[in-house]
């Protein structure tokens, strides 16, 4: 479900019916049980009032008088009934309302003990019965066993209980349809920021306004601030890109007219010569544009962290093959506490160009070692990358002339230099710094620190 | 040796090829990475130079069908794309060598015979094998530090054995690799061609540089002085 409020609604409604459920359950189950035993109070109390009512007549058995003063007793199919027994079950007295019925025979529990019992009349009435044993003691001083009987019809209760049921659950629907109906509407009025981010960005993107305004509630403001600086980043990216374009088609230019110019003197002695020092000039100038770091690490947000121990080692692996005639022996040390965050391009332009130019200057070997920049803090970001080589090494002088942009200590070895001044740009643009010394092995040892 | 170029600009590719033909190689040629996958799969190719960027099929994705394939001849990439994050996804691909464009052909044919030096296990670009010698750059060959003068053909059969030094060459391998396409494919020529260098590195038939394997072919049996 890829709707907020969608989500929000359905887990709500989810929350609701389980809720709302097992209220409707409980009072449910508390009616009916309360209801239940009003029932069987009422008819104790009946039952109570017929045992009041027998008087033993002269011929030695119970008698009842005509007129109870229950008068549903006396009326026809009224739903209250009572009938006495005697020890055989044979019926001696049956109220009026009991006329042309069977009422079920119900076997009571041993002398003086009430007992309720679920019963049905033939034409499937339910039936509450108690009954109840007695020993009747007659004025001759005699004892004689009956069985006093009552029992009422239940659909007047079945029909309460669903009434009842009836009501509760209309009620909890129109509450539950109403909560739902707020929460919505709550919803709507709480998404409204973000339909603002949204129409403000496509603002932004139609050049309508410059950066998403402050006037959001807090929860998004670190959103809205982050898109700020996104969006930041990005113009001065652009605007990087658009100078960077400007010069380097300015700086072609010169060696395109240097061509042209070369070419009217086809003639000349070293015309061939003197045409591809242009071309190459034109493609140094093209190489040092292209490789200029790809993002400045504290402005952009979208920077993420380089797994350098696996990068460094593809590298290498790479370097091996290209170097293979001289098979210079590569050692590579990662400590696994460095941390660089930033472009993986820019790791392999850091660690290509120094691993690459060591190998070119190394008699046999070369070492690659990358640490943390703080030893004792294993949390701290940062990592120095420290490369040397065994070759003739860098003399001082020679090593301010080297970090300068596409400078040549040896035309022989070409690259070297538009190499060290494409590390030394990617460093700056991280705030880092380099240096280039010499190494325990014997030759340059160059270390480069990004925070 | 024959090599394959899969570069799709047609200036840069014609006068590459026509560069290599002189330099002595027999090229093959293909325009889009389609065509250029089936030639390095099918054709009897040893070594292949790719073009990064071409249309169809990427050159990466050629060198990595390739090796998939279980072919081992060495690979160098063209590319325009000199960021070292590009260079070292071509390496990883299965590539041996890069070269930057815009390029110089020499650096393009100093890489191409050093891969070619490498793939036959040597390591200098002077082979040295007894008292024979062959310079792969000046295309030169000596016996007892003596210049011989040999075509241009009997030179491409010994450089070929010679890289291969050790090993068994059929005769068909050897019309296969040399011989352009329209050529006279007649195994009877190579023996001639073998015949006449035998004759002019060994004229009193002292040192016996190429053998005769009856039924399999040649192999050049001197030992090597120097290798990788």
């Amino acid at each position: 479900m890829s709707s907020l409020s969608a989500r929000l609604l359905v887990s709500v409604s989810l929350l609701l019916l389980i809720f709302f459920g097992v209220t409707i359950v409980v009072l449910d189950v508390a009616f009916r049980t309360a209801s239940e035993q009003a029932q069987k109070d009422i008819l104790d109390s009946q039952l109570m009032s017929l045992l009041a009512a027998a008087e033993p007549t002269d011929g030695g058995v119970l008698g009842m008088p005509p007129d109870l003063p229950e008068p549903r007793f006396g009326t026809i199919g009224s739903g209250l009934y009572a009938e006495v027994t005697g020890a055989d079950g044979a019926s001696i007295w049956r109220s009026r309302s009991a006329l042309g019925l069977e009422l079920p025979a119900i076997v009571p529990a041993a002398g003086g003990a009430q007992k309720f019992a679920e019963a049905a009349l033939q034409d499937g009435t339910p039936l509450l019965t108690l009954s109840l044993a007695v020993q009747w003691e007659f004025p001759d001083g005699q004892l004689r066993p009956y069985v006093f009987k009552v029992a009422e019809s239940l659909d007047a209760f079945n029909a309460q209980v669903a009434k009842f049921r009836r009501q509760l659950f209309s009620w909890f629907g129109a509450i539950a349809v109403i909560m739902l109906l707020s929460i919505a509407f709550l919803l709507r009025g709480m998404l409204r920021p973000l339909r603002q981010i949204e129409a403000e960005i496509a603002a932004i993107e139609e050049g309508a306004r410059a950066s998403l305004s402050d006037r959001y509630p807090s929860e998004l403001q670190g959103v809205a601030r982050n898109m700020n600086l996104l969006i930041g980043s990005e113009r001065a990216r652009s605007e990087r890109y658009r100078v960077t374009l400007g010069n380097l088609a300015h700086s072609l230019k010169t060696p395109l007219a240097a061509i042209r110019a070369l070419l009217e003197e086809r003639e000349q002695p070293e015309f061939e010569r003197r045409a591809n020092e242009q071309i190459d000039r034109m493609d140094e100038i093209v190489r040092y544009q292209l490789r200029k770091p790809a993002a400045t690490a504290n402005e952009s947000p979208a920077l993420v962290r380089v797994d350098i121990a696996a990068e460094v080692q593809r590298l290498v692996n790479g370097l091996r093959k290209v170097h293979h005639v001289k098979s210079p022996r590569i050692e590579v040390e990662v400590d696994p506490r460095a941390r660089l965050r930033g472009d993986v391009g820019d790791l392999h332009e850091l660690a290509g160009n120094l691993i690459d130019n060591a190998c070119k200057w190394c008699k046999s070997g070369v070492r690659v070692s990358v640490a943390a920049v703080s030893a004792e803090d294993s949390r701290a970001a940062g990592m120095v990358l420290r490369v040397e080589d065994d070759g003739p090494g860098v003399s001082s002088d020679d090593a301010g002339v080297l970090l300068q942009r596409g400078t040549r200590l040896d035309e022989s070895t070409p690259g070297h230099g538009i190499g060290l001044a494409i590390v030394r740009d990617i460093v700056l643009s991280y705030g880092g710094d380099i240096t280039i010394g010499r190494s325990p092995l014997g030759g340059a040892e160059i270390t480069v620190t990004i925070p | 040796m024959r090599l394959l170029v899969i570069e799709d600009d047609e200036i840069l590719r014609a006068s590459l090829v026509a560069k290599l033909v002189d330099a002595g190689f027999a090229v093959e040629q293909a325009a889009d990475g389609k065509e250029g996958l089936y030639c390095a799969l099918e054709y009897p190719i040893d070594l292949a130079i790719i073009d990064l960027g071409l249309p169809e099929i990427s050159g990466l994705d050629i060198i990595r069908r390739c090796r998939e394939n279980g072919k081992s001849f060495p690979i160098l990439i063209l590319t325009a794309r000199d960021r070292w994050q590009d260079k070292v996804d071509g390496l990883d691909a299965g590539a041996d060598d890069y070269v930057v464009k815009p390029f110089q052909f020499e650096e393009v044919i100093a890489r191409v015979n050093a891969l070619l030096r490498r793939s036959g296990g040597w390591a200098s670009s002077e082979m040295i094998a007894g008292p024979v010698s062959l310079d792969l750059t000046r295309q030169q060959v000596k016996v007892h530090d003596v210049a011989v003068e040999l075509t241009s053909f009997e030179y491409k059969i010994l450089e070929y054995l010679m890289v291969r030094a050790g090993q068994v060459i059929s005769k068909t391998e050897l019309t296969d690799r040399l011989y352009d396409q329209d050529f006279e494919r007649d195994s009877n020529v190579i023996e001639v061609f073998v015949g006449r260098l035998r004759k002019k590195l060994d004229p009193d038939n002292s040192i016996k540089p190429i053998e005769t394997l009856r039924g399999r072919g040649y192999r050049f049996g001197l030992e090597r002085k120097q290798s990788a």
